[in-house]
């Protein structure tokens, strides 16, 4: 009888559990979604709100609007951390929801620079602030809830969970963003079909708020209030206080800093690079990439739970060692292998075709050359060359007005293709590695009255600041190395010095200063 | 290993101080040979969010280290 009432009792728990870690999954899930489908759209975001002139600026002020979402997430961590320490998780994390679902619909509705002209930005800008803002504090409640839920000993298993919805996230942006491209054309995409994404969003978060509106508040927290333990100012006791803030900095220098690099690099600039310095086909590079994520994610779990057994740093910091190593050598894999310097070309199977229209005052000569290649890889080159039919206004233009739009695209055979999702999935492990047991970790170093606040700003300056920077400071450095305007960079691994150099930093901080006895102690 | 931690914080410490005039000549050289928008906004990225953060946290994090806080945390 008292073997059934335990059974029963057990039941309940893992129920109630599984309630709270799919709730809050969900919601940070969503979160991770809306935050991501802006980064992924940024080119088409640069020529609906900033001017075209100059594509590097228009592309670069996105970059810098992305950094903004970014660079604002410690102040939601500070914001909403102190928030959720002094009311409570539950409604705080609400809030943050609300706050982002509200963001991503209203930027899919901004009018284009074309029809309101600056304001337009400037409203984008202010949106994507919010959005930073509200990440900022969504997190760390999120991963607070699930581990003061979480038995000692299953803490790393059960964050994990929270762990991959960023991951996840990015790959529900990929494939939303690869669907509506699909079934309305290209064409269409880039002139209104990149709204339906954001505007999606609503619906998402209408779901999770109600989810989230049923669930009841965390279990320490209560019994810290009853008892009347909270913090009465949860800021100035993470921050003034020696024993606290130097645990803070440990976090931030020995684990997210490096951790939030690895996960950009692994993720976001695998795509960028895919893309920008390989050139490979839109579609394929989006597949390669959320396949490997979609491969890679229960690795999460997995890495997750194992630091339960053998301790959150051993894993994280071989995370960052091996990526710090294997960095360079994959991506020269990745070059060689998409660069058709290095291929045959079957001469005898290209085609040019010029198309001349006139479009009002404007002349438009679209030269399209496709070519194929032995090992099966095909190239196309588009290059659209605009201009007033007028001799006259033509001669008067400047000469870089004039310059064509050249876009290129490589679409790889299967054999190179599934190697491609390959190298991108053992960036995606190394992911996994640091980030599965980091919600855990912090969670540990820090007490439950200033829990939400203390881990928050770590996370958010190590991965939003350090890592959310990879995209921008990245393209810098390969810029950095181009020997003159047109020409192709000196060397376009370039951009990898930066997330080598903070993760290896990471590292020897990491294994030297942290700790691997915060498994399994109970958090109180 | 304390007092490996010890050294590695004076490390750590003059790094955070180094990095704060590397940056600005670099930003200043970059600045003055092309004084771009896109050179003003990555720059100020850099100088006015970066650099202060990781001056800042590996300064104070150097200290730490080098008057034994790290010491006593075990098993690292």
């Amino acid at each position: 009888m008292a073997q059934n009432v335990r059974d029963v009792s057990t039941n309940e728990e893992v129920t109630s559990t599984r309630r709270v870690i799919a709730a809050s999954s969900v919601g940070t899930l969503i979160e991770w979604y809306d935050f991501y489908i802006f980064g992924t759209l940024a080119k088409i975001i640069s020529e609906q709100f900033f001017p075209k002139d100059n594509p590097t600026a228009a592309l670069l002020a996105t970059l810098a609007t992305f950094a903004a979402g970014f660079v604002v997430r410690p102040f939601g961590a500070l914001f909403f951390g102190r928030l959720g320490d002094l009311i409570g998780r539950k409604y705080t994390f609400l809030v943050t929801l609300v706050i982002m679902g509200g963001s991503t619909f209203a930027i899919g509705l901004v009018p284009g620079y074309k029809t309101i002209g600056f304001v337009a930005p400037a409203i984008v800008f202010f949106l994507r602030l919010l959005q930073g803002l509200a990440l900022g504090g969504e997190y760390g409640g999120a991963a607070t809830y699930v581990a003061e839920h979480s038995p000692a000993g299953k803490r790393g298993f059960w964050t994990s969970f929270i762990q991959t919805t960023a991951t996840l996230g990015l790959f529900l942006a990929l494939g939303v963003i690869l669907i509506v491209r699909q079934s309305l054309g290209v064409e269409t995409f880039s002139d209104w079909g990149w709204r339906i994404p954001f505007i999606l969003s609503v619906f998402l978060v209408a779901i999770s708020v109600f989810i989230r509106m049923r669930m009841s508040e965390s279990p320490l927290f209560v019994k810290m209030k009853k008892e009347g333990k909270t913090s009465a100012n949860p800021l100035a006791e993470s921050f003034k206080q020696k024993g606290n803030l130097k645990m803070v900095l440990i976090a931030l220098l020995g684990a997210t800093a490096g951790q939030g690099v690895v996960w950009y690099t692994g993720q976001f600039y695998a795509l960028s690079f895919l893309q920008n310095a390989c050139n490979v086909e839109f579609v394929q590079s989006n597949f390669i990439i959320s396949i490997a994520l979609l491969i890679g994610t229960p690795f999460f779990i997995v890495f997750g739970s194992l630091s339960d057994k053998i301790g959150r740093k051993y894993i994280m910091m071989a995370g960052m060692l091996i990526a710090v190593i294997a960095y360079r050598p994959i991506y020269t894999i990745m070059y060689s292998d998409a660069n058709l310097k290095n291929k045959v070309e079957i001469v005898e199977k290209k085609v040019v075709t010029v198309k001349n229209a006139v479009k009002g005052a404007d002349s438009l000569i679209t030269t399209v050359t496709t070519k194929a290649f032995t090992d099966g890889t095909t190239y196309k080159e588009t290059v659209k060359a605009k201009f007033p039919v007028d001799p006259a206004l033509k001669a008067a233009l400047p000469k870089d007005k004039l310059k064509p739009e050249t876009k290129k695209e490589v679409t790889l055979p299967q054999d190179l293709y599934y190697k491609m999702i390959g190298l991108v999935l053992i960036q995606v492990i190394f992911v996994t590695m640091v980030y599965g047991p980091i919600a855990a970790f912090l969670v540990e170093i820090f007490p439950t009255r200033i829990r939400y606040t203390s881990m928050s700003l770590p996370y958010h300056i190590g991965n939003g600041v350090f890592g959310g920077l990879v995209p921008l400071i990245s393209t810098r450095l390969v810029e950095a190395t181009r020997p003159g305007p047109g020409l192709p960079p000196a060397d376009p691994l370039a951009g990898l010095w930066y997330p080598i150099l903070i993760a290896g930093v990471s590292f020897v901080i990491g294994s030297l200063y942290i700790s691997n006895k915060t498994n399994n102690m109970d958090v109180e | 290993m304390s007092a490996i931690k010890r050294i590695f914080g004076l490390v750590w410490a003059l790094m955070g101080v180094g990095i704060v005039p590397l940056v600005i000549k670099q930003a200043m050289k970059e600045i003055a040979a092309k004084p771009s928008e896109e050179n003003w906004i990555f720059w100020s990225i850099v100088i006015v969010v970066l650099m202060p953060i990781i001056a800042f946290s590996l300064i104070t994090f150097g200290v730490f280290a080098l008057k034994g806080e790290y010491d006593t945390l075990e098993d690292s």
